[in-house]
């Protein structure tokens, strides 16, 4: 049986107003209780609407970026000692009733990082410019991982303690993506992907990244793997 | 040789530099570390701006380059790019910093507005189990 209270949602989340009372009620719909939204220094009512639809909110002051709030997140759960953590993202792309398979799998096979993969099955929902830029940032985390991953940029992940001790996080920006299956290789972390869904409205399309935060998300990571 | 104005000039001025540098250091200001580059830097001008022209020969013979002039100029491209790069790392640095402190700023101020929550409900509950008493 789901024990809801053991698993801690953090939605990182950056001037999302326009979803992210949507984004928390379902979470809260699904049975999660213990949801944190990361507001990355949003300009806009995401603080307020997240509050008004029952989440807690950690306020970056200033917007640092995907990446850091992943991290806060992490530092956060590092401290309080939870168990599982699930980051999911806040424009609303993903199912928040995926969690709990999501869950069952990583009990049952002692995963410690579990990444959700829109690529699995029913890759035809993901729109070919993402498909695209998936690629290339897949080619591009090829030279730092060893494993083989159908989608190493989705957000939607699950973390055992372990890989809450064990990760630390340091770049900023969308290269947290691959930079956390870097690291949980390097540090012996089992890995595996699940088949997630995904959804795509004209507002998540805004979202995310586009070519040239791909090829600054590339440059970060070679930046950090060669040169730090 | 004939002397000119620029290699007099130059050699003095990076001399009073390295002086103020000099001084900086016996009271402490900067590390020998810190001031080290740039100390090479401005003895590397002085003896460029006396010897012009053997320096640059010296340059374009060690490089391969044909024209002393370009040596220059690509040596100089070089030391740029030296610079920019550490420049980058530096603010690479302080990025990283800047995302720590906000961080803990983050985490910081969330648990003390939980724990003020979580003192206001002991309040009410304290407020409500007298008042029932009573």
């Amino acid at each position: 049986m789901l024990q809801n209270n053991e698993i801690h949602v953090f939605i990182p989340a950056y001037n999302e107003q326009n979803v992210i009372e949507e984004v928390v009620k379902s979470v809260l719909n699904c049975g999660f209780s213990n949801i944190y939204v990361i507001n990355d220094g949003s300009t806009d009512d995401t603080v307020k609407l997240a509050l008004k639809a029952g989440a807690n909110v950690i306020q970056h002051t200033l917007n640092r970026g995907a990446g850091a709030a992943n991290q806060t997140g992490i530092t956060y759960a590092k401290r309080k000692n939870f168990n599982y953590i699930v980051f999911i993202d806040g424009d609303g792309q993903h199912y928040p009733e995926d969690i709990e398979k999501m869950y069952d799998l990583i009990r049952k096979e002692n995963i410690d990082l579990l990444i959700g993969s829109r690529f699995i099955k029913d890759k035809e929902t993901v729109p070919i410019v993402r498909r695209l830029y998936n690629l290339i940032a897949n080619i591009l985390t090829l030279g730092l991982k060893q494993g083989k991953y159908s989608d190493t940029q989705c957000g939607f992940r699950m973390l055992n303690r372990k890989a809450i001790e064990t990760l630390n996080l340091e770049i900023d920006g969308f290269g947290y993506c691959s930079e956390m299956i870097w690291k949980s290789e390097l540090n012996n972390l089992t890995i595996k992907e699940i088949s997630v869904n995904v959804r795509y409205t004209e507002h998540s399309l805004e979202k995310g990244q586009d070519l040239i935060t791909g090829i600054k998300t590339g440059f970060d990571l070679i930046w950090k793997k060669y040169f730090n | 040789m004939k002397i000119r104005i620029f290699q007099v000039v130059v050699p003095l001025i990076a001399l009073l530099i390295i002086c103020l540098y000099v001084v900086r250091l016996r009271s402490g200001k900067s590390t020998l570390k810190e001031i080290f580059p740039t100390l090479l830097f401005l003895i590397g001008t002085c003896i460029f701006a006396i010897f012009p022209d053997p320096v640059s020969d010296a340059i374009a013979k060690l490089f391969g380059i044909k024209s002393n002039i370009n040596a220059i100029l690509f040596f100089g491209m070089g030391l740029l790019f030296l610079v920019q790069l550490n420049l980058y790392s530096n603010m690479r640095k302080q990025e990283k910093e800047i995302t720590q402190l906000t961080r803990e700023l983050a985490i910081t101020e969330f648990e003390k507005k939980s724990s003020n929550k979580f003192k206001g409900f002991l309040y009410l509950v304290s407020f409500m189990e007298l008042n029932i008493l009573d």
